[in-house]
Formats: structure tokens, sequence, C-alpha cells
């Protein structure tokens, strides 16, 4: 063992947003620069590291903790695109059990068995459902394990709900030594109004927009023959999206408490935005129909 | 059933009374209602929860209180799912249906009822649908959700009664039989005399000219009277809150009237009156005076016994009484150390923390314990506030009596007390059939209260 410290980054996001897919392009942008890397899934779908592996799922942690009494870590982790090592912490069928107690056992065994150490990673990538509904799904936050976190949001106000959520976790984990938030990622950022809005919310929450993903079709395509955009396209303009993003956050060390908007807050702030929205689809009306 | 979310206050603990840490416990969590189960003949109760819930809470009901000894069906006989980390994440209704299926192969009850702890009722294990599947089938089983974190043992006992009469009682809208009567009072295990007080209720009931659902204990005829309840004349709640959940259920799903008294009867004076109400709602007055009168004669003849001791016993005899225990007891005991003994209260405080709703109606009870005294009552859980209670209290120039648990023993010894273990936990006690309620009960907690005075002496 090496005794180096991996670098560890979690990455939150709404259901659907497109964090598996920026995590899963972040890794193999970091791989393709020559980083060691883990791509950690922590949803009960296990799907997060999907892209890596041409479309094939692994057998989770808590699949092989089910079916054996002990364990070797080993067991859970399975080479992706240019040796990306991905685990999936895997979680009950929806409906029963309990999903963050699945993802705490996962991440524990992990840590237990020294494993990222063993394996001398550069970079740990968590790759966390959004929604920090209980204690479980604030584990990769919580001290020991990541030290920044950055989300995946557009400029949708369901987005921005689960990220300002988010937030607030992180302020209350931030007092006991958790992990500190590196910024947003905006993805989806079609128009430019989309960008003033998450610009908006940043500055409000006292952030930083650490890249602006734009929706692309690329993307779409490599996803569908089970690839990265990394990948599948790497010359196209999208791939290098994403390398600026994956350096940016390899090179970022200085993690912040974000300001999270309450609740009242937070419906006043879209409510303004809502108002402004009206105004600009009003603007692009009169300019359709010249009087 | 939902109970209301507790407050706990911001500041330190030691800074207020009610920082939500408490010490030696005056009862058990939700599921320790598994004994609630196991003191119905032939009924077995089937544990789903983690290693140690079923055990801590028996040993603790029965063992270290009156060394009462699990039961027939209950304690260490009871079947465990055992839930580990793999029912937390993965849910343990498999587990749950595979112990239920082994059971039914292996013991054999009249009804088996199936309590969940923590575990299952924290990741929202469909116990019910598990549950159904066997009731399908004709299996003689229920279940009822008794996580501990829903409330005490006293909350786990409705929860299981109601779940028997839900799930087991069929539904019934024939006639009622006159002078029939379901009893709904003392917690099982809980009150470490329980037994024998159910027997001695049964007894009155009986003596009066009713007849009796007992629903628990050796007295009791099992299920058969459980599926009785519904041919009963009316509901009786002896106690002051414990039951009556119970009663108004049965009430909305049977029609069934109920009575409520407050006051479970301890001495001539208490059971005269409660006997004489109970037998006026069931239109019984005619046959129930007799008996009373003839328990009052015998009852007076050993209290006539008994009197050249206590007029003329002269190392010290107790003039004031603290008392610490479930609001049946406490209510039950003050009333009787008060109007047949002529000791005053000096502290009293009830320890079962009894729903909100119901706690008027105990403070106004202490209110009127006689025509011419009257008690403040408090509500503590925690005993290093109770024994503060106690320290403070004013005994006079006598040794103070203390009706409290085995946790007041250090207590005792510190002021120089008489303590007798009447509420739970009684440890230094080993309890059969012993009673303290009715015409006998009365007589025996009499000599408990002097015997101990005098052994003071030896």
């Amino acid at each position: 063992m090496s005794g180096k410290k991996p670098k560890q980054i979690a990455i939150y996001g709404k259901g659907g947003i497109g964090k598996s897919t920026t995590t899963s392009n972040i890794s193999a942008a970091l791989a393709e620069a020559g980083y060691k890397v883990m791509q950690f899934g922590c949803d009960p779908k296990a799907d997060s590291t999907n892209t890596l592996r041409g479309g094939e799922y692994i057998p989770s942690v808590l699949d092989l903790l089910a079916g054996k009494r002990r364990v070797d870590a080993h067991e859970a982790i399975f080479l992706g695109f240019k040796g990306i090592y991905c685990v999936e912490a895997g979680g009950p069928a929806p409906g029963v059990g309990c999903a963050g107690r699945g993802i705490i056992t996962a991440v524990e065994l992990l840590k237990q068995q020294q494993i990222f150490e063993e394996l001398d990673i550069d970079i740990v990538i968590y790759d966390v459902l959004g929604d920090v509904v209980c204690g479980g799904f604030a584990v990769p936050i919580r001290e020991g394990i990541a030290e920044h976190v950055f989300t995946v949001s557009s400029a949708d106000f369901m987005a921005i709900f689960a990220a300002n959520n988010l937030f607030r976790g992180i302020e209350k984990y931030s007092n006991s030594g958790g992990a500190l938030l590196g910024g947003i990622i905006a993805n989806s950022m079609n128009t430019p109004f989309h960008q003033q809005i998450i610009d908006d919310f940043a500055e409000r929450t006292k952030t930083q927009i650490v890249q602006y993903v734009p929706r692309s079709l690329t993307v779409t395509q490599a996803e569908l023959s089970g690839r990265t955009t990394i990948e599948a396209a790497p010359n196209s303009a999208q791939a290098e999206v994403y390398r600026v993003l994956a350096r940016r956050i390899a090179e970022h060390t200085e993690s912040k408490v974000p300001v999270a908007l309450n609740p009242e807050q937070l419906r006043e702030w879209s409510s303004g935005w809502a108002n402004q929205l009206v105004e600009i689809e009003r603007a692009a009306e009169r300019e359709r129909v010249p009087a | 059933m939902v109970v209301a979310l507790k407050t706990r206050d911001t500041t330190l603990p030691g800074a207020n009374e009610h920082a939500g840490s408490i010490e030696r416990l005056r009862f058990a969590c939700s599921i320790g209602a598994m004994q609630t189960a196991a003191a119905i003949p032939r009924v077995i109760p089937i544990t789903h929860c983690g290693p140690g819930c079923a055990d801590k809470q028996h040993n603790a009901l029965s063992g270290a209180n009156g060394n009462q000894g699990g039961g027939w069906g209950g304690g260490g006989v009871a079947p465990s799912s055992n839930a580990t980390q793999r029912e937390v994440i993965f849910g343990g209704t498999e587990r749950l249906e595979e112990l239920i299926e082994a059971t039914l192969q292996i013991l054999e009850a009249d009804l088996f009822v199936v309590v969940t702890g923590c575990i299952p009722d924290l990741v929202g294990d469909d116990v019910g649908s598990v549950v159904r599947g066997f009731q399908s089938r004709g299996a003689p089983v229920v279940y009822a959700e008794t996580g501990g974190f829903r409330g005490n043992n006293f909350t786990g006992h409705e929860v299981v009664t109601r779940a028997i009469i839900d799930q087991f009682v069929d539904a019934y809208d024939g006639p009622r039989e006159a002078g029939l009567v379901n009893l709904w009072s003392l917690l099982p295990y809980q009150n470490t005399f329980w037994r024998g007080d159910l027997a001695e209720i049964k007894r009155l009931l009986e003596g009066i000219g009713l007849r009796v659902n007992l629903l628990f204990g050796p007295d009791s005829a099992g299920v058969s009277e459980w599926q009785a309840i519904p041919r009963a004349q009316f509901n009786l709640v002896l106690s002051p809150w414990l039951g009556l959940d119970t009663a108004k259920h049965l009430e909305l799903k049977y029609g069934q009237p109920f009575l409520h008294i407050p006051q479970i009867p301890i001495g001539a004076k208490a059971a005269g009156e409660v006997l004489r109400e109970i037998a006026a709602f069931a239109g019984i007055s005619d046959t129930a005076e007799p008996f009373i009168v003839e328990e009052e004669r015998k009852y007076y003849l050993y209290i006539e016994a008994f009197s050249e001791f206590y007029s003329q016993y002269r190392w010290g005899l107790p003039a004031r009484f603290a008392i610490a225990a479930d609001a049946a007891y406490a209510l039950a005991l003050s009333k009787f150390a008060l109007r047949q003994l002529g000791l005053l209260p000096a502290s009293v405080v009830v320890t079962d923390n009894p729903p909100i709703e119901y706690r008027d109606t105990i403070v106004a009870e202490f209110r009127a314990l006689d025509h011419d005294t009257t008690s403040e009552v408090e509500f503590l859980e925690d005993s290093y506030l109770i024994h503060e209670r106690i320290r403070a209290a004013d005994f006079g120039h006598k040794p103070p009596l203390i009706l409290g648990s085995t946790w007041e023993r250090d207590l005792a010894k510190e002021i120089k007390g008489i303590l007798l273990e009447v509420a739970f936990p009684a440890s230094y006690e080993v309890v059969l059939t012993r009673s303290n309620v009715g015409y006998r009960g009365a007589l025996t907690l009499l000599e408990q209260i002097y015997s101990t005075t005098v052994r003071r002496t030896a």
C-alpha cells in the first residue's frame, strides 16, 4: 500500500437529471488523463457504471453480501473503460427493506477492507441518488468519506429543489467534518435563460458553476451503444466539455459550505423566475408576430 | 396505533426535567406486549425483531419483576426471526414467512400472535400481507406492530389486544348475553401481581352474579373467552386509562356499552363502592348485595384482629406514604392507604406515561382521593426525578412508607424508610398467586406492609 490518500468526491442530483451519465464521463475522462479512478454507484438500481462496461450490469456489493457470509471487497470490483474500478452498492427491490442502510453497509465494507489504499486509487467518485431522503444517502458526505461534493442540476425547478436539499445536508454535516460543496455541474443547458437561472441560484447559495454541459444527441447515441461519450465520440465537442469538467474536478481543492435557501426563500426565488420566464415567452411571441 | 410524538426540549439535560433521557426504567418497550399474548392460556407470541429484543423485554417483565417466569408460551418459548442486517436492507418478510411456517409445524397453540420490533417497523416490512396469507389458509395467526419506538408496553398491550379482536374474533351481530362481562384491567406481567389480582377480581364479579371473560391468566379459559367477547353484555374498564381505547373500539365495532371505573378496588370500602356501581350498571343490584355483606363481615373480623396490633405497636408505624407506580396501582393503593389505613400521601408519582388525553382524569381522581383529602400527582418516568421527589417529601416524624419498586431499595435505606415492592420492577419478590386487590388481596397487602414494618426491628 502506498499510504496515499485518494481524492474522494461525491456527485449528487435529482433522479433522471443525467447524474450517472455525467459521472461516468468524468471517470472516463480522468482515466484517459492517466488517473486511477474508482466509480462507486450508490443507488439501489445499481446501473451507475453501465456505460463504463459496454452496457453490462455488475453484481452489487449487497448482492454478494446477501449470497455469502463473508465478502472480499475485491469480488465487488469490476474493471471498466481504461481500467476504471467499477463498484455498485446495490440494494433491495423497490418498496421493501431499507436502501439507505444498504448504501451505508456497502460503503462501510470497502472502507473497512482499505481497498482504496490497496489499489492505490487517485480518485474515488460516488454517484449518489440525489434526494437525500435519509441518513443512508448522506453517508458519502459524512465525516471520513468524500471531501468534495458536486451536484448535477438542470435549470428545472425540481432539480434545483433537490440541489438545495443537498446543500442543507452539507450545511448540517459541515460542523462535524463532513464534505463541503465543490459546485454545481449545470446540465442540459440549451438556452441562455437556463444558464441565467442556474447562475442566479449559484449566486444566491454562494457557490459556483463548475461546468455548463449542453444537452446533446451525441450523449444519447453513446448511451444507447452502452458507452460514455468519451469512449464513443472522443473527438466530439461534448467529449471536450466533459474533459474540461474532469480536469476542473481533478484540480479542485477548495470546497465551501453553501448557503441553502429556506423553503420560503426558495418559493419566492422560483416564483420570481416564473414571472420572468413568462415575460421572455411574451417577448418571443411579439417578435414572431410583428404588429 | 399512533401515539403523539414526544416533545424534546432544546436546552441541555439538567437545565430542565424533560430533556429526554431517563434512568432506571419502569416499563418495557412496546414489543414487551409479547407477554400480553403469553398471558392468554395456550397462546404463543412469534417475535419478528432483532436479536435480544424479545429476550430483554421478557427478562425485564417476568424475570426481574416478581420472578414470574415467561409462561407457557412466552419468554424463551417464543420463536423469533432474529432479524439482522440482511432483513434491514432487503426487508424481512421472507424470513417471517419461513418462521411462521416452521412455528406452525413445531409448536401447538390455540393462537399465535406475531409481534414486531423496531427493525421491521422501521424498514416497512409488510407483515400484514404475510400474516393474511396464513389466515387465509385458516391458521390461527394475527399480527401486531409493536416496534419499540411506538411507545411502551402499555401501548403495545393495546395494539396486541386490538389485533386479536380485529383479526381473530369473528364479526358478530347476534344477541348479547346478560350477565357476561369482558374485563379490561391490569397489564399482565408489568403488574407483578396480575395473576392473583385478576383471579380476585373475577371472584368478586362472579360473587355479585356476573360471568367474566377474564381474558388473561390461569383463571381465564383462553381463546374461547376472546371469541366470546362480542357476546358480552358490556365491557368493564377497571383502570384509570389502560383498556379505555379497547372498550371504545368494541363500542364502535359491536355496539357494546362500557363502564369505566378508574379505581381498582382494594379493601372493603372500595370493593363495596365499585361492586355496587358495577351491579347497578349490569342491573343486578339485588344479587350483589348479599355477597358484599358477607365479604365485609369476614373482612372486618380480620381488621378487628389487626386493630389490636395497629393501636398498640409502639416502635414506629408509618404515618405517611410515597408511591411511585403505574396509574392503576398508584390510584388504587393510594385510596386504600388513605381511606382504610389512615396514611396520608406525601408524594405521588405515576410512572407509566399515560396518554395526554387521559391525564386530566387521573389528576381529578387524585384530587378527590377522599371526601376530605386531596393529593397532587406527578407524571414522571425518570427514576432520578422520582427519587428527588421522595427525598423532598414530608413524612412527619414517623418512618416513611414507600410503595415503589426495586429501584427504591437504596433510597429506602438512605431515608430509613419501609419499602414495599409493588411496582415494576419488583426484583426481590417471588410472586405466584399473591394479590393486593379486592377483599383478600387487601388483607395480604396489609400483612405485607406491617410485616415489613415490624421486621425493621428484628
